[in-house]
């Protein structure tokens, strides 16, 4: 066994060439907000920017094809790319963005040849942004019961609905959503999944007042939105992988959505942590001198490390190609549930500090105010954990009378 | 990156899964339960003929030279048993400890016969005052002759009925020394082995919920000064540390195996089980049981697996040592308790095999350092 990549001579001078290229092209004005609401239109664009950047030399999205766009990058180059974009400070992508990893995967797998063409080269050269459309008020855990609909009519659908929890701050480009496409047939037979010009008439989109948006992504989404569509017009080259075909399609990114990516990066919030309690004095000491800080921060470390572990463990099984089952929910559901847990660590060892982000008596300058909201809010996005601990049991082989097999991913 | 086993560690895995199936069935684990005999001498020169008791010593001294990882391959097959007998405590914990601190003339002649399996060297540290650091230890060491006079008792010393000598840590009485500060190393701790039939040793098996524990009584025991470990007798509580640190991440690969065995057993249950004309697998409060249980053991194995990577690579490995056995111990102790839950009135029942694993899960929560003990020790890694 080998927990940490092996890197050839080449692939470590990749990595030096890399690290100047962040050095040249990450401005050094970036700042992180400790609520990705605060993230101001010029931040975003110079993360824009960035992602441009990134996606002409194919190191947006490091393992997707040459040919749409991608990097063509093997697994070892890609985590060179990670692990000096997290040394850096920043995620890939630098902005939140679900068309890369969930809707450009679902057309890779399901779009035709034109559509991967079309979409996937805008996508994984960062060209356009995308968010995706899929809860609605009455579709939330049971996503299969969405009412939104489009309705072929000559060479185009017409979509009316609505669509809430929707992407980020400040605009997007492009939309995937699943939608009803034939009002008759039968639950999962009935859906369409498309990917939508966000500026076509019709559309309407309005912020949502929330405690916080959930921090799915690493780069934060800000705020969420409801989108609305009346009569929206959309051609039928939109429609991926068929009429009444759409969950077909969005097993692959609820796949995805749910774990089974993995991730390589690190836990900031451990570092901080530590950092926070071994440089705050209380009654004269640090912090992290008192047994009770240091049980608590080992319970914060122990519930990273496992979250660590599960992760590295999917991200190799992928993209090793081994035969995924209950693993991708099993690290969505520990990741959430032990960001609470952590949540609760922390709130015993700051006290109040733990819950403002006043400039003088609040704790590791706002981030973990949010954070506290955060842990909470991020158990429902991607599905609930109780939704994974379904998925789980199916794919264990105990909740239904037929093993549940993985959604396809290549 | 590479998170498979090599092709040479599957074969051993299907190899030894083979040999317990046929030599260790839920029968025969019973049986050795009902009779309190942990280590039919039958079996035991079974498992010994293989010479996967000594993969982890090195070839020279009569061992395979295997990593920590084949050790853990093997050892993980064991706990799915689980295989009780001096595997764990003589054949790792014994062996490790000769090889860190013994004199080349020890190594020389106890190592071939540890891995041989006919020589069981059991590691006997703790006390009434029951802990794992070198301050507990208060088994007195005399001068005597050229030898040492042993007097005290051990208490709760795993694998103690099967051992043919216990390697024992006393304090030297010479002069009085005061008992050790927490976490203190080395001092006049030292390692004796004893032989288990020497004339004033008596062991005496402890009866109830656990699982293979003695205590060890030594009653004006003279040993000679050749079975004092390495050359003085400061090596020992060191040696004994260092052999800890190898022991546990594979100890936890056995801890691994039993979660594996406890979590298949209450899969195929809830699949067959029927209540409510449905298997009751299709009962949400059934599947959080089965849940918590594989998520308990995930954690334990890839906790194990990387503390493992990091010892066989020479790479510090101090936090993932305490973090696999914090980990791996709860998860077998919480493993068997979800299991319960899933079966009910039948899992009490004895016949069904699942409380072997019961019962083992609580005297492993312990040996070698409880969770809360190497959380302690985690803190202190992390430079708390």
């Amino acid at each position: 066994m080998d927990f940490e990549p092996t890197y050839t001579e080449e692939q470590e001078k990749f990595r030096l060439e890399v690290r100047a290229w962040l050095k040249d092209h990450v401005p050094a004005s970036i700042v992180h907000p400790a609520d990705p609401i605060d993230l101001s239109y010029e931040q975003y664009q110079m993360r824009r920017e960035l992602g441009r950047k990134l996606g002409e030399k194919g190191w947006l999205w490091p393992t997707a094809p040459v040919e749409y766009g991608g990097g063509g990058l093997s697994l070892d180059y890609s985590v060179v790319i990670e692990e000096e974009i997290d040394n850096a400070g920043m995620t890939l992508p630098p902005y939140y963005d679900s068309g890369g990893k969930l809707g450009g995967a679902s057309i890779l797998v399901w779009g035709s040849e034109e559509q991967k063409q079309f979409f996937l080269n805008k996508i994984f050269r960062g060209e356009v942004r995308t968010w995706q459309l899929l809860s609605e008020p009455e579709a939330g855990s049971d996503l299969a019961n969405v009412k939104t609909t489009a309705i072929r009519d000559g060479d185009d659908y017409v979509i009316n609905g609505q669509k809430v929890f929707v992407g980020s701050g400040l605009g997007c480009d492009y939309m995937w959503t699943i939608t009803v496409t034939d009002t008759e047939a039968k639950r999962h037979e009935n859906l369409g999944w498309f990917m939508i010009e966000a500026d076509l008439p019709g559309i309407t989109i309005q912020p949502m007042d929330l405690l916080i948006s959930g921090g799915e992504s690493g780069a934060g989404s800000g705020v969420k939105n409801v989108v609305f569509f009346d009569n929206v017009r959309v051609p039928a080259f939109n429609l991926v992988g068929g009429e009444n075909e759409g969950w077909k399609v969005a097993t692959t990114h609820l796949e995805l959505e749910h774990g089974t990516g993995g991730r390589i990066s690190r836990n900031w919030l451990v570092d901080r942590m530590f950092d926070y309690c071994k440089t705050t004095q209380r009654r004269g000491e640090p912090l992290a001198k008192d047994p009770n800080v240091q049980d608590r921060l080992v319970d914060i470390y122990i519930e990273a490390e496992i979250t660590r572990l599960f992760n590295l463990r999917n991200y190799w099984m992928r993209h090793s190609g081994a035969t995924i089952t209950y693993e991708g929910p099993q690290a969505s559901y520990y990741r959430k549930q032990s960001g609470l847990r952590q949540a609760t660590a922390i709130l015993d060892i700051l006290g109040p500090a733990a819950l403002t982000y006043d400039p003088e008596l609040g704790a590791g300058e706002g981030h973990v105010e949010a954070y506290m909201r955060s842990a909470l809010i991020a158990l429902h996005p991607g599905g609930t954990t109780d939704i994974q601990k379904v998925i789980m049991a199916r794919r264990i082989g105990i909740g239904r009378e037929v093993k549940e097999k993985a959604g396809a991913l290549a | 990156m590479d998170l498979a086993l090599t092709p040479e560690q599957e074969m051993l895995k299907t190899a030894v899964r083979r040999f317990v199936q046929q030599e260790y069935p839920k029968d025969t684990l019973l049986q050795m339960a009902a009779t309190g005999i942990s280590c039919p001498s039958e079996s035991w020169s079974k498992l010994a003929e293989t010479g996967w008791l000594g993969i982890a010593i090195p070839q020279e001294y009569g061992g395979e030279g295997g990593t920590l990882t084949d050790a853990a391959v093997l050892f993980e097959e064991l706990g799915r048993g689980p295989v009780p007998g001096p595997h764990i405590s003589s054949g790792l914990l014994g062996g490790f400890t000769v090889l860190a601190g013994g004199t080349q003339a020890q190594k020389r002649e106890w190592l071939p016969l540890i891995a041989k399996g006919e020589r069981s060297l059991v590691l006997a540290v703790t006390e009434a005052d029951y802990g794992w650091d070198a301050r507990d230890v208060r088994l007195v060491a005399t001068h005597d002759g050229d030898g040492y006079r042993l007097n005290g008792s051990k208490s709760y010393v795993f694998d103690g009925l099967s051992a043919t000598h216990f390697l024992c840590a006393v304090r030297l009485d010479d002069p009085p020394n005061p008992p050790l500060a927490r976490g203190g190393k080395g001092g006049s701790v030292g390692l004796v082995s004893v032989p288990a039939n020497a004339s004033g040793v008596t062991v005496r098996s402890l009866p109830g919920f656990a699982w293979n524990l003695s205590e060890v009584k030594l009653d004006d025991v003279v040993v000679d000064k050749a079975d004092l470990l390495g050359e003085s007798f400061d090596s020992g509580w060191d040696a004994f540390q260092e052999a800890a640190g190898r022991t546990i991440p594979v100890l936890t690969a056995y801890q691994v195996g039993a979660c594996q065995a406890v979590y298949d057993m209450s899969v195929e249950y809830s699949r067959t089980r029927v209540q409510f004309n449905m298997p009751i697998g299709r009962f949400q409060r059934v599947q959080d049981h089965v849940i918590n249980l594989v998520n308990q053991l995930d954690a334990a194995r890839w906790t194990a697996y990387e503390a493992l990577w990091k010892l066989d690579t020479d790479r510090p490995a101090a936090d993932a040592i305490h973090l696999a056995k914090a980990v791996g111990s709860e998860a077998y102790y919480q493993a068997c308790n979800h299991a319960h839950e899933v079966h009910a009135g039948v899992g009490s029942m004895t016949e069904y095999g699942l409380t072997l694993h019961t019962t083992a899960s609580r005297t492993l929560y312990h040996y070698l350092g409880d969770p809360r003990y190497h959380r302690r020790l985690l803190a202190e890694a992390l430079g708390l």
